[in-house]
């Protein structure tokens, strides 16, 4: 069933779903002005649905539209064509519906590590004005410990608690900002390229925490990266995008498909002969020289979800 | 094995670590210099010509000081001869003419802050932009002084005059400035506030002003002097108290013994507030 914006106007909860859809994107197309008179586009007639729990990891070559489309969820950005549905309601400005941890800047510099946990909540739970009343104070004693146990799952120490961004390591500050955006328990979770700058055993361990949380709570997850294997470890959907060809009104989706699932930790799976088949085989269709040829495009067209659903071996 | 003498080269060589001795040692070196060159030149122009006021001797400066701060201005009542310490400093010409120029700065470092919250809202709220932007970039162009005259048909030769000079002065350039350190704040802060459940208030107040409070703390200590000048330029033109004033009423009696003073305490005293806005710059912003 596709959702569009006009239906959930109309009757917003007259037919639940099943599964509840968390983002759905209708027709959606996104170009810019070039010099004087041409335009790029970079989204090309995009329709995506995405069930509420799933961790779906957007993979595709620099300047293909990964980020815009993140962008264009999160409300940061609209489209020059189509629409966008988040938890329900039309995307037309940044809100909470998102929660969103950056490749960098994730973090306030002016906070401690806690301090920037409880920010959010602060917000959610007070006005302006509120902050000063008494039961405010006492509120963030509690949110304290709240926020404590957040950073703790998160593989902080407790001694770290009251230190500033810039007294962080890249990886704790990712980590920070996660919990950030995990302690608001919003329904859709936005990354874009979070891990990209980190060191490969740190950027492994946060994998592995990314990975365990999501299993544990199931927040929709929208991850953002260019790293084919972290996004075929990570996620439990995997879309790839390619570049637009100008002139032709072709989605530039390239690949959307599910992916096999297992409890074994991500350093034993990456070692498997089925994820190494399933790398080279998203390397080779989504990364080839040109992704649109005619030998390619039966197996573009095929191989959507509903192949990997039926269980089909490589 | 090392050594504790520098050659030549030290002073040349980038990667040089001097001791903190040295360190602490080369920072007076051009403060006694200054002071011996300036004694040199008196102490020769007084043997040519003992009454010579151009270059006072250490003793007529030190008479000079002791005038500011122990006698009222010419142009105020004597005190009676059994006046305590306290009510002499308390009544002298260097405490009337300070406490009239704070005055006027106080008042319009005050009126500078509604100007840097514009240029934080200019920054961060698009409609405030599209209003304000433009007429600041060009009143910021408009030389303060030329509009001197104006300022005195406007508001009078009394205090609001000089006042509005300064501000007209330093505001728009500390409205631009603060306009452009907010619009360095990341997008992504931004955009990462609203998702945390932040009004426009808390984004802007709570985020942005809070990360660039140290930079506008930083820019008003270097807008001191031009404020400073301002007030001056508008003291010296017209007025009855005040430090520039008193400067230029003893130039007209080649008063150095009291101008020496007057411009090195003129120097202290802002340094004194670059030195607090520093100390309450490193306290509310600890993390800078």
């Amino acid at each position: 069933m596709v959702l569009t914006a006009r239906a959930l106007k109309e009757e917003p909860m007259a037919d639940p779903l099943p599964t509840p859809t968390e983002i759905v994107l209708c027709d959606v197309s996104v170009s810019y002005p070039v010099g004087d008179s041409g335009h790029k586009t970079v989204l090309s007639h995009l329709n995506l649905e995405i069930q509420a729990g799933e961790f779906v990891a957007v993979l595709g070559e620099t300047g293909c539209g990964k980020s815009t489309l993140l962008r264009l969820v999160l409300g940061q950005e609209f489209p020059t064509h189509g629409t966008i549905i988040v938890d329900g309601k039309l995307v037309t400005r940044i809100d909470a519906r998102c929660g969103y941890v950056p490749q960098k800047y994730s973090l306030f510099p002016d906070r401690t590590m806690i301090q920037n946990v409880m920010y959010g909540p602060e917000n959610a739970r007070s006005s302006w004005f509120g902050r000063f009343l008494p039961s405010f104070r006492k509120f963030k004693r509690q949110l304290r410990s709240e926020a404590e146990n957040q950073l703790l799952r998160m593989g902080l120490r407790a001694a770290d608690m009251n230190k500033y961004p810039h007294q962080l390591s890249g990886g704790m500050q990712q980590r920070v900002a996660i919990a950030q955006a995990l302690i608001m328990r919003p329904p859709v979770l936005l990354m874009d390229e979070a891990f990209s700058a980190l060191d490969p055993s740190t950027r492994a361990s946060l994998q592995q925490q990314l990975r365990d949380i999501w299993q544990e709570t199931s927040p929709t997850v929208l991850f953002v990266t260019h790293n084919t294997s972290e996004a075929l470890l990570l996620g439990n959907r995997l879309i790839v995008l390619g570049p637009h060809r100008e002139g032709t009104s072709e989605s530039n989706l390239l690949l959307d498909m599910q992916l096999p699932q297992s409890q074994d930790p991500i350093s034993e799976r990456k070692q498997s002969r089925e994820f190494q088949q399933l790398r080279e085989y998203v390397k080779r269709h989504a990364y080839g020289s040109n992704p649109y040829s005619d030998e390619l495009q039966g197996v573009r067209e095929i191989y959507i979800r509903e192949e990997w659903r039926k269980g089909d071996s490589l | 094995m090392a050594t504790a003498t520098i050659g030549i080269r030290h002073f040349a060589d980038i990667q040089a670590r001097p001791r903190r001795l040295w360190t602490q040692s080369l920072s007076w070196v051009l403060f006694l210099l200054g002071i011996m060159l300036y004694t040199q030149f008196s102490v020769t122009r007084h043997k040519e010509n003992p009454e010579d006021r151009v270059i006072p001797s250490g003793a007529q400066l030190l008479q000079g000081v002791k005038a500011s701060v122990l006698e009222p201005a010419e142009e105020d009542d004597a005190l009676d001869p059994g006046a305590t310490v306290y009510q002499r400093v308390t009544h002298s010409m260097i405490w009337k003419d300070t406490a009239s120029s704070s005055r006027r700065f106080f008042i319009s470092l005050a009126l500078l802050i509604p100007l840097i919250l514009l240029g934080l809202h200019a920054a961060v709220f698009p409609y405030a932009e599209a209003i304000f932007l433009r007429f600041f970039l060009f009143f910021d162009k408009i030389v303060a002084l030329s509009l001197l005259p104006i300022l005195f048909i406007a508001f009078g030769i009394d205090d609001w005059a000089k006042i509005m000079l300064m501000v007209i002065g330093v505001g728009p350039t500390l409205m631009l400035d603060t306009y452009n350190m907010a619009k360095s704040v990341p997008r992504e802060q931004v955009v990462k506030a609203f998702t945390l459940k932040s009004t426009n208030a808390d984004v802007a107040y709570r985020v942005v002003l809070k990360q660039i409070l140290p930079q506008v703390i930083n820019s008003v200590r270097l807008n001191l002097k031009p404020l400073a000048l301002f007030l001056f330029a508008g003291e010296m033109i017209v007025s009855s108290d005040g430090l520039a004033y008193r400067i230029a009423i003893m130039r007209r009696h080649m008063g150095m013994d009291i101008i020496i003073p007057y411009v090195l305490w003129i120097a202290v005293l802002l340094f004194g507030m670059d030195a607090l806005l520093r100390f309450v710059n490193r306290r509310l912003n600890p993390w800078y």
